[in-house]
């Protein structure tokens, strides 16, 4: 049996080579499917799907299994996108799509893979294709959607939409309304590249890509958690990964937009869009939108942006705590949790949340909040 | 953006898709079609599919790649056959709709796009230049690839969008472009210099001191000279720097001065290879400049600035490891020198250093550093000035020679240094300079005339002049009598420009005319060998003209001209050297003005000098020349006479009175208009309304004794006019010149040319004459002078002959005055009385010594004060007019005796009685105090008997 699946495989192989290259990646693609989305998938089947991918796809190594130095120019590579876009866009069923997706950009040739993925998304963006928007929801969502490959995939769109081109006159607002799912993921991953603070150098976000995503969320109070409303279907044994809202990334930005000297009315914007978004949660059991966790992400910049003017004894503390700008993040920060907690929106450690929002500095709406919360509390208790 | 809209087709989202299809099978040569499809399906892709960018650019090296070999092939069939092969017309559209897309995307958003196209181009250029590099005729020439690039559309385009590229980052990320392009340099050189070299024409800052510094790197790494001079990198850093030499000159020298400032500027933080480019700094400019005259020449011309005594000395630290670089000192000086002679610039800064470095006086180090410095200065001095004229003599001059030719300023500051090396070179340098171009060394010439104020410089001076070097056989040498000559004039006429022009250049000749004087003397006392061929005097006579007229101008330094003038003895008998008539009528003039120069100088010794200068001068002109004899004699007269000069001589000068007139008419008129309704008002000359009544002239009359001298003085130029050829015995003066002076006299004080001649009318004839008469009397009483010149013709007998008509103009008025006296006035000896008596006592002495009167009425002035009025007249009358009326005063009546000297003989010429009858019956009336007189006059009368 092995000998003779081994001696198939040979054969398969032999004959796939006799093809020319587009063509035989397309061929190689069909094989793929048969192989992993087969009634019965073994380990063996899988090692060749992969073996297919590398030597016919993507052209990674050469017939004695020998890695090839630069595998795809960019003309081969904009020949094996469009074949991908073709194939996926014409590939109907979610869950075989889903599979293969998966397993082409994931596992150990992920990263090197990464360049064609993100470069088949944005033609998917701009030539709009619902159905490979939606297994790239998937993807990011089962890789994490704050995962270094999906902020790498983000931050590659990014460049094509908003660096390179002008996405008021692109297909880039689109996207929204074709796959919220995709969107949502997409925003999550975004927040993590900008007003990052634990990176080496923190970055912040260009204006057109804020303009976009407040447009996008003040439009459509429920793109936040559209990517949580709707689950993929994964490939049968798959364990779905829970998606993060980017609510709790967006709020990072809006709240220590005035402390980084991005004052830009944008960023009100966007805040008021989010708040709205918040509220329109709807009410579940238990609250899944927002991590407490991840809502702790503005009180370190916070604390050292203190520190910092306290260093430059330019001021005296009094001062320090009163400047405008430190207020009206605390104040942004305060409304948010006040929202949040409101609607019940946010799960985890919630103690520890309110815990570490007592040591920021005094701010009145903060102290309100924080004092109604164990008002509550003592209330339940 | 109209064209844009022809390019790209805006498709809707599915013909997006299509056109991707389309544009991956055409790219991929999987399907044939037509270029220009696809490359405007590529434009549409780049322009709305984000993830394609990179595709599309690859895409397009395929199409510039095929457009420059299309290029190159019609070239190569241009070469081969003779005919143009046209480039195909669609590799044209095609490359021009690309170039349009592009750039809209560079301005649109250069931050994202302009790095990116920016490395794009570079690579393709130096893929496409490093490709074709051995076809068609490319040369290694970097202007020539430059042109034949250029001339492509392709690269042309590419060349363009990169410099879009590159201005829109030069402020954003300049260090990150130009090293970009750089390091596509390094990769590609020596193919892609002229990219280099092009973009460095839009940003020679940036590009010009990248590219020394990248140069530097490379040179630092060959271990030695030979090495370093094949390295392909110094010649690619030659090509570009040279090809942007002819528009940035400036920044190319800022930046290899920045450089070379920084290599002495030693830190503690400096690495270790950073010592080591510091070190080799120096030789790798040397190099640079070897390998190019036009870096060597723009960096020249900031040497004076560079190079200083105080840089030397610190380079001197580094001259053992640039020695070892070279392998001996001896080529490095080879270098050093070869450099030296080719400068084309800044040639005498050059010199100026190495003898500044040979003076060196102070400098931070010791002894042996500061020998060893001008040891070395003088051995390169020494071999520079050798090679330069070695390669004039070989009429084929080096740089240098003609930087130095540019730059006489220079070395006529060298002249004036008090240190002999200095000057010397200078002189040389003049030789060599005057060698190739003689007017560059007759303006050195000129100057070293102008401004020497030692024997050494005049020296020089005239070793400049007399030089083997300089060609003697062309004109202007051979026309105008030698440079010295053509030096001579061009100061003259300068300086007459000065005096007749209105542009005045403040031209201060006092030391040329000292020098002149000096060399003339030289020359003169014949013991300097090189002045024998005359060429002082050569030059001055041939400048005559000039110098003559200036004589009379140039005041402050007359007496020096008057020396040198004098010193050249115009014109010297012995000689052949005719002067021209205008130099004698100026020379003429000019010394009667230099004689009215001196009397009214204060300073003695000079004015005496002056006054035998002009002596002198006059004596060899007036002997040489009758014209200027009349100019002297008239000239002299005129001005002692009429002119402002006549004060000097005792004149009361009636002539300012006019001055302070204000013009009676013009008052008369002016009334007329201010006054309309009185009609006969007048102004009379009673004085002037708010002026007071008329002040009478009081005149500022000179000390006697300076009159005396100044009318000595004068008397002596006359007679130095009237002075003969060779001194008789008996008598200085020429006969004719005596009675030229005579006529002269008459001329100028008779009033009218009637009634000139010599007889005497009858005494009733007078009354015609009378006020002529009077005018002639007034003239010598306002002008003593009168006096004495009569006097001095007197002397020369019979010269007074002529002057009869002033004699007896004279004598017609005393004898009025004298009657109309009365007998009153004696008594009280008034003033009247006594200038009436001099008068007379004076005119009796001119007859008297002039002969006119013979013995015994010649004492007639002893006896007039003691005789009464009416018969001072019968004196007068009877024996005075009646004797000359009788005896015409001409020539005639004088004998010439054997030695040549006219008198009349007393004793022959004794008057009948009836002309001294009044006389003696008049003395015999007053014999009580006539009587010793009257036995002198008539009992004692000589004889020849006894």
């Amino acid at each position: 049996m092995s000998g003779k699946s081994g001696a198939s495989e040979i054969s398969l192989k032999q004959s796939l080579r006799k093809i020319e290259y587009p063509s035989s990646a397309k061929d190689a693609l069909n094989k793929i499917v048969d192989l992993i989305c087969g009634r019965i998938t073994s380990i063996k089947n899988m090692d060749l799907a992969l073996d297919l991918m590398a030597e016919f796809v993507f052209l990674e190594i050469d017939r004695r299994g020998h890695k090839r130095g630069f595998p795809l120019t960019p003309l081969i590579e904009l020949q094996l996108i469009e074949l991908l876009y073709e194939y996926f866009n014409n590939m109907s069923n979610e869950s075989a799509r889903n599979t293969v997706f998966l397993s082409i950009f994931s596992g150990t040739t992920a990263i090197m893979r990464l360049g064609v993925l993100t470069k088949l998304v944005s033609v998917a963006i701009a030539i709009p294709s619902a159905t490979i928007l939606s297994s790239a929801s998937a993807w990011m969502q089962q890789l994490g959607n704050t995962s270094q490959n999906s902020c790498k995939l983000a931050e590659g769109l990014i460049q094509d939409y908003f660096y390179f081109y002008n996405p008021n006159t692109s297909s880039i607002n689109l996207v929204p309304s074709i796959s919220p799912q995709f969107t949502a993921n997409f925003l999550t991953a975004v927040t993590e590249n900008y007003f990052n603070f634990t990176k080496r150098e923190c970055i912040f976000p260009p204006k057109v890509l804020m303009e976009s995503v407040t447009t996008w969320v003040s439009e459509n109070p429920g793109l936040c958690i559209a990517a949580q409303q709707k689950q993929a279907v994964l490939p049968p044994g798959a364990i779905a990964m829970e998606a993060t809202t980017p609510i709790a990334g967006l709020l990072r930005w809006t709240v220590l937009a005035p402390i980084n000297k991005q004052d830009s009315q944008v960023y009100g914007d966007l805040h008021l869009a989010l708040l709205n978004s918040i509220i329109e949660i709807p009410k579940v059991t238990p609250p899944k939108a927002i991590y407490a966790q991840h809502l702790t992400g503005p009180i370190n910049p916070i604390l050292s942006y203190v520190n910092d003017l306290r260093n430059k004894q330019e001021l005296k503390l009094d001062q320090i705590l009163n400047e405008d700008n430190l207020q009206l993040a605390l104040d942004r920060y305060a409304q948010a949790i006040q929202v949040i907690y409101s609607v019940n929106a946010v799960y985890g450690h919630v103690d520890d949340l309110f815990h570490q929002l007592k040591l920021l500095p005094f701010n009145k709406l903060m102290s309100i909040v924080i004092s109604t919360y164990k008002k509550n509390k003592v209330i339940i208790l | 953006m109209k064209s844009q809209s022809t390019i790209v087709r805006n498709v809707p989202q599915q013909d997006l898709s299509n056109e991707l299809k389309f544009f991956v099978k055409g790219a991929t040569k999987k399907e044939k079609c037509n270029p220009l499809d696809l490359t405007k399906s590529a434009l549409t892709l780049l322009k709305s599919l984000p993830a394609s960018r990179v595709a599309v650019l690859e895409y397009f090296r395929f199409i510039f790649d095929n457009a420059a070999l299309n290029y190159i092939k019609a070239i190569e069939t241009e070469i081969k056959t003779g005919s143009f092969l046209t480039v195909p017309e669609t590799d044209e559209v095609i490359v021009s709709e690309i170039h349009t897309l592009l750039s809209v995307l560079i301005s649109g958003n250069s931050v994202a796009w302009a790095p990116m196209i920016s490395t794009w181009s570079l690579e393709l250029l130096g893929e496409i230049s490093s490709k074709y590099s051995g076809r068609a005729h490319f040369s290694a020439n970097l202007n020539e690839t430059l042109q034949l690039w250029m001339a492509c559309r392709a690269t042309r385009t590419l060349v363009d969008i990169n410099t879009k590229c590159l201005s829109s980052l030069i402020y954003s990320d300049t260090e990150a472009s130009i090293s970009a392009l750089l390091d596509t340099s390094i990769k590609h050189s020596p193919h892609f210099d002229w990219v280099v070299a092009h973009v460095g024409s839009c940003f020679p800052n940036t590009v010009i001191t990248r590219v020394l510094s990248c140069g530097l790197k490379d040179f630092c790494q060959n271990k030695s000279y030979e090495q370093g001079c094949d390295s392909p990198k110094l010649k690619s850093v030659v090509g570009i720097l040279g090809h942007l030499a002819g528009s940035h000159v400036e920044d190319i020298r800022e930046a290899i001065l920045a450089i070379f400032n920084w290599s002495l500027r030693e830190t503690f933080e400096d690495t270790d290879l950073h010592r080591l480019q510091k070190k080799a700094t120096v030789p790798y400019i040397l190099q640079l400049f070897y390998l190019s005259s036009t870096l060597l020449s723009a960096v020249c011309m900031s040497i004076k600035d560079t190079l200083t005594i105080e840089v030397i000395g610190r380079l001197y630290h580094y001259v053992e490891d640039w020695c070892r670089y070279f392998g001996t000192p001896e080529a490095l000086e080879e270098l050093l020198m070869t450099l030296i002679l080719r400068c084309e610039q800044s040639g005498a800064q050059i010199i100026k250093l190495l003898l500044n470095c040979i003076h060196l006086t102070k400098i931070r180090g010791n002894d042996q550093m500061k020998l060893n410095i001008v040891e070395k200065s003088k051995d390169i001095l020494f071999n520079v000035l050798q090679e330069m004229e070695k390669s004039v003599r070989h009429a084929n001059p080096v740089g240098i020679v003609i930087s130095i030719s540019k730059d006489l300023k220079e070395l006529e500051n060298m002249f004036l240094s008090s240190e002999k090396l200095v000057f010397e070179t200078a002189g040389h340098l003049v030789i060599l300079l005057g060698h190739m171009n003689s007017s560059a060394m007759v303006t050195s010439a000129q100057f070293l005339l102008q401004n020497a104020t030692n024997a050494d410089q005049l020296v020089l001076f005239l070793k400049c002049l007399t030089s083997d070097l300089i060609d003697k056989t062309t004109p202007p040498y051979s026309e105008k009598g030698g440079h010295f000559s053509v030096v001579l004039e061009q100061i003259l006429s300068r300086n007459i420009q000065k005096f007749f022009g209105s542009n005045e250049e403040n031209l201060d000749l006092s030391q040329m005319w000292t020098n002149l004087l000096t060399l003339l003397q030289w020359e003169k006392s014949g013991r300097v060998p090189c002045l024998n061929s005359k060429i002082i005097t050569r030059a001055l006579e041939a400048n005559l003209t000039n110098l003559t007229s200036l004589f009379s101008s140039e005041v402050l330094h007359m007496h020096v001209i008057a020396d040198i003038l004098d010193t050249m003895e115009i014109p010297k008998p012995t000689e052949s050297y005719s002067p021209p008539i205008q130099v004698i009528l100026n020379l003429t003039q000019s010394t009667v003005n230099y004689f009215f120069a001196c009397c009214h100088d204060d300073g003695t010794s000079k004015k005496l000098k002056g006054f035998q200068k002009v002596c002198q001068i006059l004596k060899r002109l007036c002997t040489y020349s009758k014209v200027a004899k009349v100019l002297a004699l008239r000239e002299l007269l005129e001005s002692a006479l009429f002119r402002s000069d006549n004060v000097l001589f005792g004149a009361n000068n009636i002539e300012h009175d006019y001055e302070m007139d204000k013009g009676l008419l013009k008052q008369n008129k002016k009334i007329n208009k201010t006054i309309p309704l009185t009609k006969h008002s007048s102004v009379f000359n009673g004085g002037i309304i708010g002026t007071g009544k008329r002040k009478s002239v009081c005149f500022d009359e000179l000390p006697s004794h300076v009159v005396a001298n100044n009318i000595y003085q004068l008397i002596n130029a006359i007679k130095a006019c009237c002075a003969l050829l060779e001194e008789n015995k008996y008598t200085d003066m020429s006969w004719d010149s005596m009675t030229l002076l005579s006529l002269l006299l008459v001329q100028f004080v008779s009033p009218d040319v009637m009634y000139n001649g010599l007889p005497w009318p009858e005494e009733d004839f007078s009354k015609v004459t009378m006020e002529r008469d009077l005018f002639i009397r007034r003239m010598f009483t306002n002008t003593p002078l009168l006096w004495e010149l009569l006097s001095f013709v007197a002397v020369y007998r019979p010269a007074i002959c002529y002057c009869s008509v002033l004699i007896r103009a004279l004598t017609a008025t005393l004898m009025h005055q004298w009657k109309s006296m009365g007998e009153q006035s004696k008594s009280g000896l008034s003033e009247n009385y006594k200038n009436l008596m001099d008068t007379t006592i004076r005119v009796i002495d001119v007859m008297a010594l002039g002969q006119l009167l013979p013995p015994p009425l010649s004492s007639i002035r002893d006896v007039l004060p003691y005789l009464k009025c009416h018969e001072i007249v019968a004196v007068l009358r009877e024996c005075v007019w009646c004797y000359m009326r009788d005896h015409i005063p001409s020539p005639a009546l004088f004998g010439c005796d054997s030695n040549l000297v006219y008198w009349r003989d007393p004793i022959i010429a004794r008057p009948p009685e009836m002309y001294t009858n009044t006389l003696r019956i008049i003395m015999q009336r007053n014999i009580k105090s006539l009587g010793h007189m009257y036995a002198q006059m008539f009992i004692n009368i000589p004889t020849h008997d006894t």
